[in-house]
């Protein structure tokens, strides 16, 4: 999910501002992307990145092609606007259906905003193919794919044929994508427009032929209601950071004496 | 028949055991079948499960709906999701409410459940209501309404900062999961009685697609993190297992503490799973939750942000536990430990 608050990116000829525009890949795709990457150094496979999200959102496909990835496609439509995670999903599956064939889809395993992991299943769901969540490791030889997932207090290790649709953990690997990356290539592709639209290409609703009435608002069966604060969860940490150690705990200490929390109650004296 | 009207829960056992998250969503779906004056139908699936359905209703469910069949002993995305959709089926008028567990087999279940059905799904649910809502609709006027009693879904949003209210008025079931250890479960009643129904589902060769090789998984008696004042976590920024001796150390300075972990330390099996604290453990909200070496990651987050006074020991001032913890030192958590400890002590002496 591209952040959406950024309008800056391109410039009023469709081309793309590099200094003004903000990267956008959601840190959790970030591991989706590296597994791709990693299944495309072992078997040649090739990396087409989906976004979905106002025409900014080129920028996500863009850091995608830094790193390694092949192709990228763009659905952006007003009438997507106010998806929920089932219409989302909807439109994405239309999105693999034109892109035709493929074996491995792979998401990330939430937004930061608060999606909840949803979007991977329901898409797998559409699509009629098994899924692995939370899938921490995979490796895939003759079309069967053995992945091992996260379940409470341990893992789970799986096998599947291809097709199948893993939401990968972001606890997977040190995210270090960054060693398959080639920006001169990318820099290069970029100047020459065929060569540019070869490689990404921005649909709408209809190039994929999905209905617009179960996207976005209309397609969504939830809405979010009341929204309100909670406490003082979030934001207000007060960091101790200074020339020596000692300093910072001394300092943490006053603050423990005097904010009223009642800490001293709680050791052993 | 059994009555689709209840408001249902879909229960979780690993191996012949009932997890907690069920009496706690069982409990939950008491409160809001109350409100709605109807009853709690638990859905259990299994292989040689059906002496669960019992505890079940001790636990507050009025109907169970069992599957026992050789193709549930392990949870698998499929076979359980037509399991779920096989008694829905049986059912006939979907229920009103659908509840399941956050928990890595509820992520993974309820989602494909929902899209099959097209309905909505709330995930990681922290409270539930029943109330009424009136959709405008300025800008999809067809869904326009005034809805009675229906699903108030809450959840936390935006980096656990905002609750947020979900609703989705225009289809059953409503669904949702729950944040483990978030909603009570109620005190078990041995003398309640129930209804059981045993159905059979006839599974497709479609549905057999995902094989589960191993599951391996820690069911260790736990240690008391849900009762402790006082928490001291370490995590992987310990670097090494005789790390936790820092952490235990620290922890005895404390009246009625215990150590905690992170998933990436318990992970490294530098200490049992019972210690880990988060999404896939428990979820704690002591008087005091100190966290050395330990990231912040959002999963390790939902099981501590509550509690009410959080410390963060941390090298990297990025951290994004120090964003949300109430206190934060930045430095290496070994010279920072042993300096607090001293510290701490000193200042309960100066106290008495
Ligand atoms: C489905 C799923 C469920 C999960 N469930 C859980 C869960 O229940 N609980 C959980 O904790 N995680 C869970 N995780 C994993 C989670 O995403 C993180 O990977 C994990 O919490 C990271 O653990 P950590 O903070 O110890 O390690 P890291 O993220 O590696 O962080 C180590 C930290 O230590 C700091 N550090 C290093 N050296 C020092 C030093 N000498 N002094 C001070 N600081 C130092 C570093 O700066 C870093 O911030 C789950 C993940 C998934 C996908």
């Amino acid at each position: 999910m591209p952040d959406t608050s950024s309008k800056a990116g391109v410039n009023p000829d469709g081309t793309i501002d590099r200094a003004r525009a903000k990267r956008m890949l959601n840190p959790f795709d970030r591991y989706a992307l590296q597994k791709a990457l990693e299944i495309k150094r072992d078997s040649g496979a090739e990396v087409t990145c989906v976004a979905m999200g106002p025409p900014p959102a080129v920028e996500v496909l863009i850091e995608a092609f830094e790193h390694g990835a092949d192709y990228g496609i763009l659905l952006t439509d007003k009438r997507l606007a106010a998806s929920d995670t089932l219409a989302t999903a909807y439109a994405l599956h239309k999105v693999v259906h034109y892109l035709g064939d493929f074996d491995v889809i792979l998401t990330g395993l939430q937004t930061t905003d608060g999606d909840t992991a949803q979007v991977g299943p329901q898409i797998a769901e559409r699509l009629n193919i098994p899924q692995i969540t939370y899938c921490e490791h995979l490796s895939i030889s003759d079309r069967i794919l053995n992945g091992q997932r996260i379940v409470e207090g341990g893992n789970q290790e799986i096998e599947v044929h291809l097709p199948v649709l893993i939401t990968v953990a972001n606890s997977a690997t040190p995210l270090d994508y960054k060693r398959f990356a080639d920006v001169a290539a990318v820099k290069e592709f970029l100047r020459h427009p065929e060569e540019r639209d070869k490689r990404i290409r921005t649909v709408s609703l209809d190039t994929i032929g999905a209905n617009p009435n179960r996207t976005g608002l209309l397609g969504s069966p939830t809405v979010v209601g009341k929204t309100w604060k909670i406490g003082d969860v979030g934001g207000s940490c007060i960091v101790f950071k200074g020339e020596s150690i000692e300093r910072e705990v001394d300092e943490l200490m006053e603050r423990l004496r005097t904010d009223g929390r009642g800490v001293e109650e709680l050791i052993n004296a | 028949m059994p009555n689709p009207h209840n408001v249902a829960v879909v229960a979780e056992q690993f191996h012949g055991s009932l997890q907690q998250i069920t009496s706690e969503l069982i409990g939950a779906a008491r409160f809001l079948s109350e409100k709605l004056g109807t009853g709690v139908s638990c859905f259990l699936l299994g292989h040689e499960i059906t002496q669960l359905a019992e505890r079940l209703v001790h636990q507050g469910a009025d109907e169970v709906i069992v599957i026992d069949a050789p193709q549930l002993k392990e949870y698998a995305t499929l076979t359980y999701r037509r399991a779920v959709i096989g008694i829905l089926e049986h059912l006939g008028t979907p229920p009103q409410i659908v509840l399941m567990g956050s928990t890595t087999i509820g992520r993974d279940l309820a989602p494909r459940i929902a899209a099959y059905l097209e309905t909505g799904l709330t995930a990681d649910c922290t409270e539930f209501d029943i109330g009424d809502y009136e959709h405008k609709g300025k800008a999809d006027p067809s869904k326009t309404g005034n809805f009675k009693n229906i699903l108030y879904a809450i959840r936390p949003s935006f980096g656990e900062s905002l609750k947020a209210r979900i609703l989705g008025p225009w289809k059953n079931p409503q669904m949702a999961t729950a944040r483990i250890g978030v909603v009570q479960a109620l005190p078990l009643d041995t003398s309640r009685k129930g209804k059981i129904y045993n159905i059979s589902v006839n599974f497709k060769q479609e549905d057999l697609r995902i094989k589960v090789l191993k599951t391996v998984r820690d069911v260790s008696v736990s240690v008391n993190l849900t009762e402790a004042k006082v928490i001291v976590s370490g995590g992987y920024g310990l670097g090494e297992p005789e790390g936790f001796e820092v952490v235990r150390d620290l922890a005895s300075v404390f009246k009625n503490s215990v150590v905690g972990a992170s998933r990436r330390a318990v992970d490294s099996n530098w200490i049992g799973y019972a210690h880990q604290v988060g999404q896939t453990g428990k979820t704690v909200r002591p008087d005091i939750y100190i966290a050395l070496g330990i990231s912040g990651a959002i999963q390790h987050r939902v099981g501590m942000a509550n509690s009410k006074l959080i410390i963060a020991v941390n090298k990297d001032a990025d951290a994004p536990i120090l964003k949300f913890a109430h206190y934060g030192i930045v430095g290496d958590l070994y010279q920072v430990a042993p300096l607090l400890k001293k510290a701490l002590i000193k200042m309960a002496k100066q106290k008495y």
